[in-house]
């Protein structure tokens, strides 16, 4: 059993399970499953993904190519149940909702959190969760260039706007803060084409991307969420951006903030202005401060689909590639692009950004800190994690790999000097299991302690390990025996994670206001209402029930 | 629950429910409120001509028939099962005033049956959702339109006729973010294309025959991303360069462009069969337009589309399937065949049993002569083959042809039915019942479709059980 979070690394051990907990003991009529000679892990955790949103929908649509090369036909499960019927699907990169949660737990993940959620979308997403079965789910919600919040941070009133992150939060039904970009998204949207950097100013010098950092790096601190605030940093992709993502880092310091797809952030500018690798400056940073965290957001070869809230990204990434391009700006809120893209081994760009993301995992100081992730489907499909699993452990094939790749921009990188580091099962247990649960604050999952939800994979040791990380034997999700022998055999709806902190009711006055003005919604159909999971704990909510309005 | 929250009592003992989302049209105005006394909707404040016959007074027959015979909305489900659960190739098709929820069901229905599953996207807008997978496209939500769009081109449509509240709720009349004088801050141009003309107190106006119509939005693209052929005055000629070049600079201009255009079919079909023509050309024109205009200015397409939730059944298409339309599941996985959508298969006989879900009246006419649901009564139109049918949405027992298997009238999403659904730039909206409590109601669509759902998945799992014994029974015994 690997356990990391409750310091068990490859121990023999016996895993009780009841009513959908570890429990310490069961009766001896309990049903074994024989895992002898197995490795057992906690369900597997994914911190940043792209699974249920109008935008994943987007760039579904976009994508009938694709589906029709990945048929998926409906999976053959032990019982008739009408809550949980067989579904077909569709795959390739952005695949449909029920496939998506099959092919989640076929991978032993029982865990998914969708990264980038528009507020006014919300409840296209909690639908999308709700056809996405087996995995529990939630999303983080976008307010980096909130309208309403950037009028706030330009009045100075800094605690409002805590307090409207808070009400945001529970009338989306969502789980944790997301910044993308931010304010440059409002500059796209007003026809800015440069790049941003930490003081430009978003329409006001009150307003700017550090001061909408510090004030929802802030909010979500002040609010007490078991997630920080999670920053996609600005000028994603562009050569010499790590600059800018140190200077985010440097500007919440000492503040709990989760960076996220660190790879798409870590370049530096070579001599002649064009790309080198800068993981080596932010990782130093990053082990050097604990109040940070981040996931790697890997670059994997093949095909992928880049899916964000960062639209100007998109654009640029149209106008270099040609391919095609959906651009869905999303009013008073934010921004969407999508543009399917193809990572190839002999591109010089792809293969440093494959090479900046080994760096960054193979030069993190602290895996419970730098956790794994693609960006599915912006990196590579989260159906590649084996293959990243491999890559991180086994040096001789990373190696073999490394020689195949276009070398044009690696002079400097740390990966083509040689890094020697191999991760052992404790480490990726941490990175895929123990370490997202714990930068999530989610307490019951990431581990196999007593209390624990009752969320275990179990593989069998095979020499290959990307076949052994790809086929799990047993994977159990909430006590229920979802894929046994590797096969799918049962598909029971997952849970909402969700937060629902108390706020000011003074927002709601402002913000009818506000809305009567700019939005096309009524404020009274904003809110999503009636989810069947019960909220997270937060600080705020202890003991004050967040206040429901009508 | 969502009703309950917003109901308000008047002194006359009248209920008023508020704010309502109208599915009139795609427009999906949510400020409507709704008067309810003597239980009858009396008044849907706020609601334009459209908005105020979609509500009507409320009442819709409640009644279940089973080959024109009354029964009981049970026993008509059973009987609908039986016709899909024994048919070979069967057809669901979404009609409008679903709700999302109940779309989902219906999705699943098809899946288990392994059929073919359309909407009205598949006869209309196809060819919008076509262009976008070929080229993509540059849109935003109506919110950008209202508080950005500084200029308007309204390409070929003029939103007041067919979605007449657009132009106050969203452009070019309210004041916005970068538009603070609303009217005033803004250059609206009209394309009048043939007699689809743009609106009538256009800013500017350019006429285009509808031979040049796809020649000028290419010639704008090029000029949009060429400044020099702006400038020369020996580039190509032709009627089309030069309605384009009138148009560009206008275009170029803007600092957030919107082009307004219709999905919606341009003539009305009443009484014509078979296919609209369709112009696919139009609207990859459009969309690629769209992406090119960002290299020089914003700019954002709104696409206009008809009313009771057409593009929630889009949504919820493609979020189960990876396809918007028009979808065979036959071979026991989703296979998109938009050219061969739910009309086409039933013209060449390939559909023995026919399930319509939501309002068959919204049907655009020609599907309905073509799937033999005719609302006029006609029943199997003429030449057409006789093929099974059941409806099962608001109005069936009016709408189904007489000798349907089936006929199971149910509320209407946003009347009686609660629920979400998408305004037509894919904003999710949540449904306000005010008729949900009326003694008289139907039941829910929802939980009717979920009803057959289940009877239908036993069905199918008895048949397939029963067919695979009688495969084990053929087959020589295995040696061991």
């Amino acid at each position: 059993m690997y356990d990391p979070a409750n310091g068990v690394d490859g121990e023999v051990r016996d895993v009780c399970v009841s009513d959908g907990r570890i429990v310490a003991d069961v009766p001896s009529t309990a049903r074994v499953i024989d895992a002898r000679g197995m490795i057992v892990m906690p369900g597997g955790v994914d911190i940043h993904s792209h699974v249920a949103s109008r935008s994943v929908n987007l760039a579904r649509r976009l994508l009938p190519e694709e589906h029709d090369r990945d048929p998926a036909s409906a999976p053959d499960l032990a019982a008739f149940d009408l809550g949980a019927l067989p579904r077909s699907g569709s795959g390739g990169t952005v695949p449909s909702t029920f496939t998506t949660g099959y092919r989640y737990a076929g991978l032993g993940y029982t865990t998914v959190f969708d990264a980038a959620v528009a507020p006014i979308a919300a409840r296209a997403s909690h639908a999308e969760f709700d056809d996405t079965p087996i995995v529990d789910g939630g999303f983080f919600v976008l307010m980096g260039n909130d309208d309403y919040l950037l009028r706030l941070i330009d009045a100075g009133e800094r605690e409002h706007a805590r307090e409207y992150a808070a009400w945001l939060l529970g009338a989306t039904g969502g789980y944790a803060i997301k910044l993308v970009n931010p304010g440059g998204i409002e500059l796209w949207k007003r026809g800015a084409r440069e790049r941003t950097e930490l003081d430009t100013p978003v329409g006001s010098t009150r307003v700017t991307p550090r001061t909408i950092l510090e004030t929802l790096v802030g909010a979500a601190e002040a609010l007490g969420l078991p997630h920080p605030a999670h920053v996609h940093c600005n000028n994603l992709g562009v050569p010499g951006n790590v600059a800018m993502t140190l200077d985010s880092m440097r500007a919440v310091a000492g503040r709990r903030a989760h960076f996220t797809h660190l790879q798409f952030h870590a370049y530096g500018h070579a001599p002649d202005g064009g790309w080198r690798s800068g993981a080596r400056e932010l990782i130093e940073y990053v082990n050097a401060h604990p109040e940070v965290s981040g996931d790697v957001g890997q670059v994997m070869f093949g095909d992928a689909t880049t899916l964000t809230a960062d639209a100007p990204v998109e654009y640029l990434l149209h106008r270099s590639s040609g391919r095609k391009w959906v651009n869905h700006d999303i009013e008073l809120e934010t921004g969407c692009g999508v543009v399917p893209h193809t990572y190839r081994e002999r591109a010089a760009v792809a293969a440093l950004q494959w090479a900046v993301g080994l760096e960054l995992f193979l030069l993190a100081a602290d895996p419970w800190r730098v956790v794994l992730s693609t960006d599915h489907p912006n990196g590579g499909s989260f159906l590649s994690y084996p293959a990243l699993i491999r890559l991180l452990m086994d040096r001789t094939y990373r190696d073999e790999q490394l020689r195949r790749v276009n070398d044009r921009l690696l002079a400097g990188s740390a990966l083509a000097d040689g890094l020697a580091r191999e991760y052992t099962l404790g480490e990726i247990a941490i990175i895929t299991r123990a370490g997202p649960a714990r930068l999530l604050g989610l307490r019951d999952k990431g581990h196999l302690g007593v209390g624990a939800d009752a969320d275990v994979t179990v593989f069998a040791r095979d020499a290959d390990i990307e076949r052994m990380f790809a086929t799990p034997r047993t994977v159990v999700k909430g006590g229920a025996v979802v894929v046994e022998e590797g096969q799918l055999r049962r598909a029971p709806a997952g849970r909402r994670l969700h937060v629902r902190p108390a706020y000011d009711a003074a927002v709601e006055r402002d913000l009818r206001r506000y809305f009567a003005q700019y939005a096309t919604v009524s404020l009274d159909n904003y809110p999503v209402r009636g989810l069947r999971d019960a909220p997270a704990p937060t600080r705020r909510s202890s003991g004050a029930p967040a206040r429901e309005r009508g | 629950m969502t009703a309950a929250l917003a109901n308000r009592v008047a002194r006359d003992g009248s209920r008023i429910v508020a704010p309502a989302v109208c599915l009139g049209c795609g427009c999906a105005c949510d400020d409507i409120e709704v008067v309810v006394r003597a239980g009858r909707i009396a008044e849907a404040r706020h609601a334009c001509p459209l908005g105020a016959a979609w509500f009507g007074d409320g009442r819709v027959p409640a009644r279940a028939l089973t080959r024109g015979r009354e029964t009981t909305a049970d026993v008509a489900i059973v009987a609908a099962a039986e016709m899909l659960a024994a048919a070979r190739r069967p057809l669901v098709y979404l009609a409008p005033d679903l709700s999302c929820e109940a779309q989902r069901e219906a999705v699943a229905l098809a899946d288990v049956l392994r059929a073919v599953v359309d909407s009205v996207t598949g006869s209309t807008a196809i060819d919008v959702l076509l262009a976008a997978q070929e080229h993509g496209r540059a849109g935003a939500t109506l919110g950008e339109v209202r508080n950005r769009a500084d200029v308007l081109l309204y390409w070929a449509v003029d939103p007041a006729a067919r979605y007449p509240r657009y132009p106050t709720r969203y452009a070019p009349e309210p004041a916005g973010l970068a538009v603070p004088r609303g009217r005033r801050s803004r250059t609206v141009i009209a394309v009048d294309v043939g007699d689809a003309r743009g609106p009538v107190d256009a800013d500017a106006r350019v006429a285009v025959a509808p031979a040049d119509e796809v020649a000028v939005l290419t010639a704008l693209r090029v000029l949009a991303g060429e400044e020099a052929a702006l400038r020369g005055a020996d580039g190509p000629e032709g009627t089309a360069w030069s309605a384009a070049r009138q148009l560009a600079p206008s275009l170029r201009a803007a600092r957030y462009l919107a082009i307004v255009h219709d999905a919606e079919p341009r003539e009305a079909p009443e009484g014509t069969a078979g296919d609209v023509a369709r112009d696919p050309e139009r609207a990859g024109a459009l969309a690629a337009l769209s992406l090119a205009l960002n290299a020089v200015t914003r700019c954002a397409l709104s696409t206009l589309r008809a009313g009771g939730n057409r593009s929630g059944a889009d949504a919820v298409l493609t979020s189960q399937t990876g396809y918007p339309a028009a979808v065979d599941f036959a071979r026991g996985y989703p296979r998109y065949t938009p050219y061969d959508g739910a009309a086409a298969r039933f013209a060449r006989g390939a559909v023995d049993a026919v399930l319509v879900l939501g309002d068959a009246g919204g049907v655009p006419a020609h599907v309905t002569v073509t799937l033999g649901i005719d609302v006029r009564g006609a029943t199997a139109a003429r030449g057409r083959p006789s093929v099974p049918c059941a409806v099962v949405g608001p109005r069936a027992s009016e709408r189904a042809p007489a000798d349907a298997v089936a006929a199971i009238d149910t509320g209407v999403a946003g009347i009686h039915d609660g629920g979400t659904a998408f305004r037509m730039d894919d904003v999710p909206l949540p449904l306000r019942p005010s008729m949900d409590g009326w003694p008289g109601r139907p039941p829910e669509a929802h939980a009717t479709i979920r009803a057959l759902l289940a009877c239908v998945a036993g069905l199918v799992r008895v048949r397939d059980a029963t067919s695979s014994a009688r495969r084990a029974r053929e087959r020589p015994a295995a040696v061991p």
